[in-house]
């Protein structure tokens, strides 16, 4: 123990500088490969004890509690009740009953199968709060079907990863549950904020749709119009997604439950509707089990570090410290929050979504709280956390390892990767066109919420 | 041996996975047990004192039992994300290493790894030590707290177990470049 107490002093850092230093080290770290929950709890342990001087008895008596005070935190409970939900989504046949119903009415117009995927991934979205589950499911729903009507392969797997990103957008959202918990705000309003950015990123893809095919008319084909009793028989049949998705949002906002409650009910309505639809058999509920084991350690690894190295961090000060510099030099609060996301956006292209929210959200918060954007506080944070959630999504569709396109291109052997990067840089453009107009207008995001 | 270790990692997440089911059914009926007692109460007839009347309510501890339920559950879903390479990283800027390279760097933090989730283990067989010192209980449930722990530690011995196996399988694959643990 002497020696780390000399190593501490060799190097000689104050805590605020320890902190500083933290980041880029642990950057170096994640370049280099290492699991990322890793590299922050390592990060964070030598942090703490460098800053106690050398002393490691303080952090080791703080880990004897810390893991399992983690993993046992009520409000995080929510995050595995939502990814089993995901899990028998996939399994509840929903994804066919809702590209039926969208195709139904949407289908006979100039790129209407793609305008349809995107519907139903929108639908997909309200049960499912994850990106890649959606793409995934959607993409083996409606690629077939894009394909069959003459849609040309890069134009078909863009459009579902793109899709698939409105599986996060909108509520439920593991990502706005990590982000609302990293805040202390309350989830339902997120939930509730998320709901009209959601609608308008279906809606920009549709728009975006209809001008590729007016574009390049070559990569769409079209189909007969469906009967209108039959397209109303189909809308009728995508019921549970409603229900479910009205109890689970609208009772945890209307407080009947708390979001674990409302997640455990959704995971148990998901479940119900894909054993009534024969889609549940034992191998495939140990799959599903299994899909959810993976994706929940993997968040919770993740989750540990970062509390680990968080609480680093707010020892050190260094968040704060920056908080009060970026404050005092006086810029103007949108070029702040323009840079931030400009820094999530290229992050995004490298990172996964929930690592750099972990990351960096401790970071940036303090600073973007501080400013005068002229509304509450709790505005603000609600504001912040659905932009922050939709440049972060941008990363699952952008190359070199946008995770929605590797998933969807996998699926289509005969499309080149190249195809899909070509057509999507498109569906981007929309997002980014999103992201100023709620950046402008904060009320688009904020007017169901009340102050 | 690598079968065998599969078949650990695969049941432990599966017993994780049970419970975190029997967590989703319990909540679910403590919340329609807790609607109904409040529709029976509100209910000024005969139909809302028979509910009253048959004691349907919420049950009582689900909070406790979710939080000591889950955190067990995540503990035994540790192996399957390990031993199917699972962990999230950053993977561009060695993407251009040499096969050999990669293995041998996948490997060494693979090795570091493993060396945290026995650290963390070790931790949390201490706290449950504490716990099991100082006798301390739940607030509704009144059952001791290092129960929970020792579920804990349980699935965590597990998790060291296979971290332990994959550790040695990476080094193997680094040395004879033939990949061993499932990718995905």
């Amino acid at each position: 123990m002497d020696i780390l107490r000399e190593i501490v002093q060799w190097v000689g850092l104050s805590r605020l500088e320890l902190g500083f230093w933290s980041f880029p080290i642990l950057l170096g770290l994640i370049f280099l490969r290492a699991p990322i929950g890793l590299a922050m709890f390592l990060i964070g342990l030598l942090g703490w004890i460098f800053a106690m001087n050398g002393n490691p008895t303080p952090i080791l008596a703080k880990l004897k509690s810390e893991t399992y005070t983690t993993f046992s935190n009520y409000s995080l409970t929510i995050i595995p009740m939502f990814l089993l939900m995901g899990q028998f989504a996939t399994l509840s046949g929903m994804s066919s009953a809702l590209f039926r119903a969208a195709e139904g009415f949407l289908g006979h117009r100039r790129g209407g199968v793609a305008m349809a995927s995107v519907g139903a991934c929108a639908g997909f979205g309200a049960i499912c709060g994850s990106s890649l589950a959606t793409a995934a499911t959607m993409g083996r729903t409606a690629l077939p079907e894009l394909r069959r009507y003459g849609y040309s392969g890069g134009f078909s797997t863009a459009t579902l990863a793109a899709g698939g990103t409105l599986g996060i957008l909108i509520p439920p959202s593991v990502i706005l549950v990590i982000y609302a918990i990293i805040t202390e705000q309350n989830i339902a309003k997120l939930f509730l904020a998320a709901f009209v950015p959601g609608i308008l990123a279906a809606i920009g893809y549709v728009i975006t749709i209809s001008i590729y095919v007016r574009l390049f008319p070559a990569s769409a084909g079209t189909r007969p119009p469906v009967p209108w009793p039959d397209r109303w028989r189909a809308l009728a049949d995508t019921w549970p997604v409603l229900a479910i998705f009205g109890i689970v949002v609208g009772g945890i906002y209307a407080g009947w439950f708390t979001p674990t409650e409302g997640a455990a009910i959704g995971a148990a309505g998901t479940g119900l509707v894909a054993l009534l639809g024969g889609n549940l058999t034992w191998r495939l509920l140990g799959e599903a089990l299994i899909g959810t084991a993976k994706t929940t350690a993997m968040i919770f690894f993740i989750v540990l570090g970062a509390s680990l190295y968080n609480n680093f961090l707010a020892l050190s000060g260094a968040p704060q410290w920056l908080a009060d510099v970026v404050l005092g030099q006086g810029f103007a609060p949108l070029l702040v929050l323009s840079v931030v996301l400009a820094f999530y956006l290229v992050f995004g292209c490298i990172m996964d979504s929930l690592s750099m929210i972990l990351l960096t959200v401790p970071i940036f918060f303090p600073v973007i709280s501080g400013l005068d954007f002229g509304m509450t506080p709790e505005h603000v944070a609600i504001w912040f956390g659905i932009l922050v959630l939709i440049v972060v999504e941008v990363g699952l569709i952008t190359p070199p390892v946008g995770m929605n396109l590797f998933i969807i291109n996998n699926m289509d052997r005969d499309t080149p990767m190249a195809e899909t990067y070509k057509a999507v840089l498109f569906f981007v453009g929309s997002d980014i066109m999103r992201v100023v107009l709620l950046v402008l207008f904060p009320a688009i995001t904020l007017f169901l919420i009340p102050a | 041996m690598h079968q065998l270790v599969k078949w650990l990692a695969r049941a432990s997440a599966m017993i994780g996975g049970i419970v975190l089911l029997g967590l989703i059914v319990l909540t679910t009926l403590s919340i329609i047990g807790r609607e109904l007692s409040k529709l029976g109460h509100a209910m000024d007839n005969g139909i809302g004192a028979a509910i009253v009347a048959l004691g349907v309510d919420e049950i009582r501890g689900t909070y406790e039992l979710t939080e000591a339920g889950v955190a067990f559950a995540i503990f035994a879903f540790l192996p399957v994300c390990q031993f199917y390479g699972q962990h999230a990283t950053v993977d561009v800027f060695t993407s251009g290493l040499r096969p050999r390279a990669l293995g041998w760097l996948r490997a060494f933090w693979e090795i570091v790894l493993t060396g945290v989730i026995l650290f963390i283990a070790l931790r949390l067989f201490e706290g449950m030590q504490r716990y099991l010192g100082n006798g301390e209980t739940t607030l509704f449930l009144q059952f001791p707290v290092w129960w929970a722990y020792a579920l804990a530690v349980g699935a965590a011995t597990i998790a060291s177990v296979v971290a332990l196996y994959c550790a040695f399988a990476r080094v193997v694959e680094a040395a004879t470049g033939r990949a061993i643990l499932p990718e995905g």
